[in-house]
């Protein structure tokens, strides 16, 4: 048998947006729990708000993140099973000295592509991890990566343009 | 979420040895789509003591053909299945029941063996704490299945025994068609199973204590034609309400072999036997299709909301022949 069947109770590494992280496991506030998801530790422990959580159980893609690379649901993703990930969330894709939005953020702003913006973050960051696996996608690639962010305010049109426009083609 | 303990597994053994140290109040965790819906709802009258990730152990997502068999290892991520050019272009169906499941983002954290082990969908069965749940019907051990005389719009309309829920697995449905099987691991060692015979009317061939580990098929060889076809309202997110997998070979104008399996209609993927049998050496028509959709669904027993669906996997079955 490989390794010991040991309780956890070493420091959790977390890259969040670039910035590393040790967090120390137990339950006080500045702690991870293990039944911390991980969009509760990046809301409630380490203060990034822009996560949004909607249906809390997977469906409707509010709470999307970037981790090494793919969108993943951080209300379905345990904190404590992401030890040495690296996470991207919106806060992260502006440019951290100069303060300017990506790209993708200001082709949404000037395509309107939101109504009252909760599911925004989760959007841009599907968005997000479509044009760096694919930089010029067809209207098509875009409406599939988009497949698993809901709107209720129906903002899905501007979206697609905003996504259109912020890919390498229309520049 | 309720406090729980939390492992890391590293190896296979260690998970097994885990899961019989808990003695049944430990379960597995990979992609955890669906469990950390169990655990959110606690429409399970029992919340786990331990949760053992599995994603830890190394080696177990692989997808590769060895010798006369492909072999996907249990931790294979849906993402990969639907991108693996290997299994795009040998066994297409499963990648495309894969790529039907859900959302990107879910395709990206759940894991074939997850996918096949994932619990039922039944709404009576599902009903959360936080509205008044968890309901207690006969998968749970006591009183009658509610779905019986209820809501069971989506329910089973062939195999329900007790319990009237379908099977959730799409991956099994393109699994069933490709004739494949499950490796199950235990402390007491290894078995393997078809997929059609892993999904019980209540529950599955898992026994305590055990894990899927891998995913067999026999390797696909010649001329044939797969199709995976999925009915839904929407269609991102939402489950079958009937689906469809097709393995067929027509060599010159006639049907050598017809492997035909229906999804979301019984509580396992369903072969159509007699449907596959009376296709044999017949050339494959709108006609042929249509008569052997009658033949696969004669055996439908719809319950009192869901003869609808009886009429979809028709359609579906025919579409399938005829693509």
């Amino acid at each position: 048998m490989h390794g010991q069947a040991i309780e956890k109770n070493n420091m959790l590494h977390l890259t969040v947006n670039g910035k590393r992280y040790a967090l120390e496991q137990g339950s006080r506030s500045d702690q991870v729990a293990p039944e911390h998801t991980l969009a509760y530790t990046l809301r409630e422990t380490l203060g990034l708000t822009g996560t949004k959580v909607s249906c809390d159980e997977g469906a409707c893609g509010a709470c999307t993140v970037i981790m090494d690379g793919k969108t993943i649901l951080s209300c379905m993703t345990l904190t404590i099973e992401c030890d040495g990930n690296s996470i991207t969330t919106i806060e992260g894709l502006s440019d951290p000295t100069t303060k300017k939005l990506d790209p993708l953020q200001q082709a949404f702003i000037d395509h309107t592509a939101f109504q009252c913006g909760f599911c925004t973050p989760g959007m841009i960051m599907s968005a997000k991890a479509l044009l760096r696996e694919n930089p010029a996608p067809t209207e098509e690639e875009v409406k599939e990566a988009l497949a698993g962010n809901f709107c209720r305010c129906i903002s899905h049109y501007h979206v697609v343009k905003a996504v259109m426009a912020a890919s390498v083609k229309s520049r | 979420m309720r406090p729980f303990t939390h492992y890391d597994a590293h190896a296979v053994e260690e998970a097994l040895t885990l899961l019989k140290r808990y003695n049944g109040r430990a379960v597995l965790n990979a992609g955890g789509t669906d469990l950390l819906s169990a655990l959110k709802g606690e429409y399970l009258l029992h919340y786990p003591e331990a949760i053992i990730n599995i994603k830890t152990i190394p080696d177990l997502a692989y997808i590769r053909e060895d010798g006369d068999m492909l072999r996907i290892g249990a931790l294979a991520r849906l993402s990969d299945v639907v991108n693996s050019p290997l299994l795009r272009k040998r066994y297409n169906a499963l990648a495309e029941a894969a790529y039907s499941v859900a959302t990107p983002q879910v395709r990206n954290m759940a894991t074939l063996g997850g996918n096949l082990c994932q619990d039922i969908r039944c709404w009576y069965y599902r009903y959360p704490r936080h509205i008044g749940g968890p309901i207690g019907c006969l998968r749970k051990g006591n009183k009658a299945c509610l779905a019986a005389t209820g809501d069971n719009r989506y329910h089973a309309i062939m195999g329900g025994k007790g319990c009237f829920a379908v099977c959730p697995s799409d991956t099994a449905v393109a699994l069933a068609a490709l004739n494949g099987r499950i490796k199950i691991v235990g402390t007491r060692g290894e078995r393997s199973v078809p997929v059609t015979d892993f999904f019980h009317p209540l529950g599955n061939e898992l026994k305590r204590g055990e894990m899927v580990r891998e995913i067999e098929v026999p390797r696909i060889t010649g001329m044939v034609r797969q199709t995976f076809l999925k009915f839904t309202l929407r269609r991102p997110v939402d489950f079958a309400i009937v689906s469809v997998a097709s393995v067929i070979a027509v060599p010159r104008g006639r049907c050598r072999e017809a492997r035909i399996a229906l999804g979301a209609v019984g509580p396992a993927p369903v072969r159509a036997t007699a449907a596959e049998e009376w296709l044999k050496g017949k050339p494959i028509s709108e006609a042929t299709a249509a008569e052997a959709a009658t033949a696969a669904l004669t055996g439908a027993r719809p319950l009192r909301m869901n003869s609808y669906k009886v009429e979809i996997a028709k359609t579906l079955i025919k579409r399938a022949l005829t693509s």
